[in-house]
């Protein structure tokens, strides 16, 4: 569905996109990580060619978007971080001139559209009236109006409160499970992320730096967990029979290779400590995206 | 498709309440007008004017008579004024809020959009005048009876018509008002266009205007006055002229409608290279 290949893009010499390619097959909720001014914004501008990019290709549903924007973009829907509209006129009316730029559409569509994300009801209230959740939800009905295939998502739950998160979330599994959409998210709430998305990219300085499935990155072999009655006795001992490689924050250590939490404990029980506890800690999205990005230890 | 996209467009524009700042503005300066007029020394000199001309004044201080009079510094002063507020809101505001990155996510081509966006644009200028005419008449003939028609500008119109006469060079003044008021959006349009904010675009538009009237009106630019725009406006006025100058009329009215025209190509080549980011 999406189909990008070494994309550049240049703002005034500044390199804000640096030879991006990743591919989004159909079906898919591909999430995009990575830190304000990392080329997110940038990247999905230039797939709803709002953003033109200064060389590489970007294909959206098989049509390139900067030669045949029209037909690239005729089943997309897109949100972007505070949803913005005509304040001053009814929610039904933002939704009726947002979709003559796709196609005609029907009122009954309309109306199913805004059945569809709860705003019956409140449809022909103004849209200054509204609170941040409704206006979440009137953008994706005005994303939904033309039946897309492919949802972009740019940081769609900015502003919102937990329980819009939770909704918001709920809402966009519930797109992919009932409507079968391939979906882009771009957010920085990572637990998001590793709820949502089954293949992430995380972009760094404009530069993807991963891309990967979110199973396997929690997979990846992480850290584990011992409580113990002296840790830092016992990581000497651990350390001086080659069973670890590293420690951190006083209760983690990291396994050598081919060994296994039993070995650790013998070793340990065997020396006369009282082994507490020792367990596989699952590394998370956030943990896996924070040791991606941290900067490399300064040597003196 | 263009014509739902167009009164979509009319909906956004007549949905914001600054859009009708221009019209109020005028409806209070109308009022304001037709009070000097009728209580100063102003209607007394025009008398005069007639009467030292030969004419007979009560024939011709009458409601065309005085809906021009009224017209007149509204035309030159406040209708720059809201013409390009309105002009240069059409894209740069839409941009600002952040409702064109919206737009610009469906499929809808960029040339298309400022298409239906200018269109609108135009609509709004004939729209004000056509309001402004009407509502200077009304006002008019509050207070003044419906007879022949006097128009007076001092070196270039000095204009002695029947009513019917008058009726018919006052509709088609405000045809060439509207001309005017299009070439005003379409240059504010133009500056909207660039990566700029809306009051940018609107004092660049308010900005090029003044610069042609001031050179305009200066001696050593006489033989250039036919590449100044607000020397081309003056045909609402020239129309008042006995025989009216019609070859000069619709040379200006051509030269305006290609500045439109010309601001129009300019502004949507700048749209369609520019980046649209939130």
């Amino acid at each position: 569905m999406i189909e990008l290949h070494h994309v550049v893009k240049k703002f005034a010499g500044h390199l804000a996109v640096d030879d991006l390619s990743f591919t989004v097959p159909r079906g898919e909720i591909f999430g995009l990580l990575g830190h304000n001014g990392a080329g997110k914004s940038t990247a999905i501008g230039m797939m709803l060619g709002q953003v033109w990019p200064t060389s590489g290709a970007v294909k959206i549903c098989g049509h390139d978007v900067q030669s045949n924007r029209s037909k690239a973009l005729v089943q997309v829907g897109a949100i972007f971080e505070t949803p913005v509209f005509y304040d001053y006129l009814s929610g039904a009316r933002n939704l009726e001139i947002l979709s003559t730029y796709t196609a005609p559409t029907s009122k009954a569509r309309i109306r199913e559209v805004v059945e569809w994300v709860g705003l019956t009801g409140r449809e022909h209230s103004k849209v200054r009236t509204y609170s941040h959740g409704m206006r979440s939800r009137l953008a994706l009905a005005q994303a939904l109006l033309p039946k897309p295939e492919l949802l972009i998502l740019d940081e769609p739950s900015d502003g919102l409160d937990p329980e819009g998160i939770h909704e918001m979330r709920q809402t966009i599994l519930r797109l992919q499970r009932e409507l079968g959409l391939t979906i882009l998210l771009s957010s920085h709430l990572l637990n998001e992320v590793e709820q949502l998305c089954t293949r992430i990219a995380v972009l760094q300085n404009g530069r993807k730096v991963f891309e990967g499935n979110v199973a396997d990155v929690k997979a990846a072999r992480g850290k584990v967990a011992l409580k113990t009655n002296n840790f830092s006795a016992a990581e000497k001992i651990l350390r001086a029979q080659n069973l670890i490689t590293a420690t951190a924050e006083g209760k983690f250590i990291t396994l050598a290779a081919g060994r296994s939490t039993a070995e650790i404990n013998h070793a340990l029980v065997a020396a006369g400590f009282a082994v507490e506890g020792i367990w596989q800690h699952d590394q998370t999205v956030e943990d896996f995206y924070l040791n991606l990005i941290k900067p490399p230890a300064v040597k003196n | 498709m263009f014509l739902a996209q167009l009164k979509n467009e009319l909906w956004k524009l007549f949905g914001k309440k600054r859009t009708y700042i221009g019209f109020g503005a005028f409806l209070l300066a109308q009022t304001a007008m037709l009070l000097a007029f009728k209580y100063t020394h102003w209607q007394s000199d025009f008398e005069r004017l007639l009467t030292g001309n030969g004419y007979l004044a009560s024939e011709f201080i009458s409601v065309l008579t005085v809906s021009v009079v009224m017209l007149m510094p509204q035309i030159m002063l406040l209708m720059p004024l809201y013409a390009t507020l309105v002009g240069g809101d059409l894209v740069a505001k839409e941009a600002e809020d952040g409702t064109l990155r919206m737009i610009l996510s469906r499929p809808i081509s960029r040339v298309r959009l400022l298409f239906v966006k200018w269109s609108a644009g135009i609509i709004f200028a004939f729209a004000l005048v056509l309001a402004l005419g009407l509502t200077a008449m009304a006002f008019a003939s509050l207070a003044f009876p419906w007879k022949g028609m006097f128009v007076f500008l001092p070196n270039q119109v000095f204009g002695v018509l029947t009513a019917h006469e008058g009726l018919v060079r006052f509709s088609f003044s405000i045809l060439f008002m509207a001309a005017n008021a299009c070439v005003m959006v379409s240059v504010a349009f133009m500056f909207s266009c660039f990566n700029m904010k809306p009051a940018a675009a609107t004092i660049l538009a308010l900005s090029f205007l003044f610069v042609s009237m001031v050179m305009e009106n200066i001696p050593f630019f006489d033989r250039y006055e036919n590449f100044f725009i607000t020397h081309h406006f003056k045909c609402w006025l020239l129309i008042f002229r006995d025989p009216a100058p019609w070859a000069q009329i619709c040379q200006s009215e051509i030269i305006l409608a290609a500045v439109s025209a010309t601001a129009f190509i300019i502004g949507a080549m700048a749209f369609q290279v520019r980046d649209i980011k939130s």
